[in-house]
């Protein structure tokens, strides 16, 4: 892994396209500002994470709880949001 | 290259087995690239996403747009690319769901599954405005239920 020290308003350039600037040092929080190209995906790694996750869970072995499971959401098209 | 099929999540009147294929898998299973989408009369709104190879293996998939009225996804434009939409039709959005009990099921909609209906080439994709949404949107299941 590539370690760098920044200053605060310091940036380092990925790629020539993508730019990370240090905005602000508050403790242990880092705030940084990341311009990219829109078709560069940017996120935290925890949502990459919680998806995983979310996914491992949801993984099933093919069971009969699904069509009663079905029937109890009769009203689902009708379903306001919160 | 066009499939003869094109995907529908619609009330089917039959038992319906499209091939999907994920070049990138999901996040967690990303070796397992070949499925099979399956929907079955009986279980509407639900469908499967069996593994190709070990139909056992599935995951419980539904329209997310079933799930929350005003679902507003919006999809990064490399993964638009990647998928070859253009325009909105062509997509038809997958909200993988996880079923805690007979009476607790729960839908991602942070990370739905995209799959060009023509080509039939999918992708979970991390929406750009992911912050705005759970991976657990709990489905209305009816207290009654058993």
């Amino acid at each position: 892994m590539l370690i760098l020290s920044r200053k605060l308003g310091e940036c380092i350039v990925i790629d020539g396209r993508i730019h990370v600037t240090v905005m602000r040092v508050e403790g242990e929080v880092v705030k940084l500002g990341i311009a990219a190209p829109s078709e560069v995906p940017v996120h935290r790694k925890e949502v990459y994470e919680e998806i995983q996750r979310s996914n491992q869970q949801a993984l099933v072995k093919q069971s009969a709880l699904l069509p009663k499971l079905a029937g109890s959401l009769p009203k689902l098209k009708a379903a306001t949001p919160p | 290259m066009k499939c003869a099929e094109m995907l529908e999540l619609e009330t089917p009147a039959i038992v319906r087995r499209d091939p999907v294929r994920m070049p990138n898998g999901l996040l967690g299973f990303e070796k397992i690239k070949n499925y099979v989408l399956t929907t079955n009369p009986d279980e509407h709104p639900f469908a499967w996403l069996q593994v190709q190879d070990d139909t056992a293996l599935a995951f419980v998939v539904i329209d997310p747009f079933l799930a929350l009225l005003d679902y507003q996804p919006d999809i990064p434009q490399a993964d638009v690319e990647f998928l070859k939409l253009k325009q909105a039709d062509d997509a038809l959005l997958l909200g993988i769901v996880t079923i805690h009990d007979e009476h607790r099921a729960t839908v991602n909609l942070k990370g739905p599954i995209v799959i060009n209906r023509h080509t039939h080439v999918g992708k979970q994709v991390i929406i750009t405005n992911a912050a705005a949404y759970s991976v657990t949107h709990a489905l209305p299941v009816a207290e009654t239920a058993d």
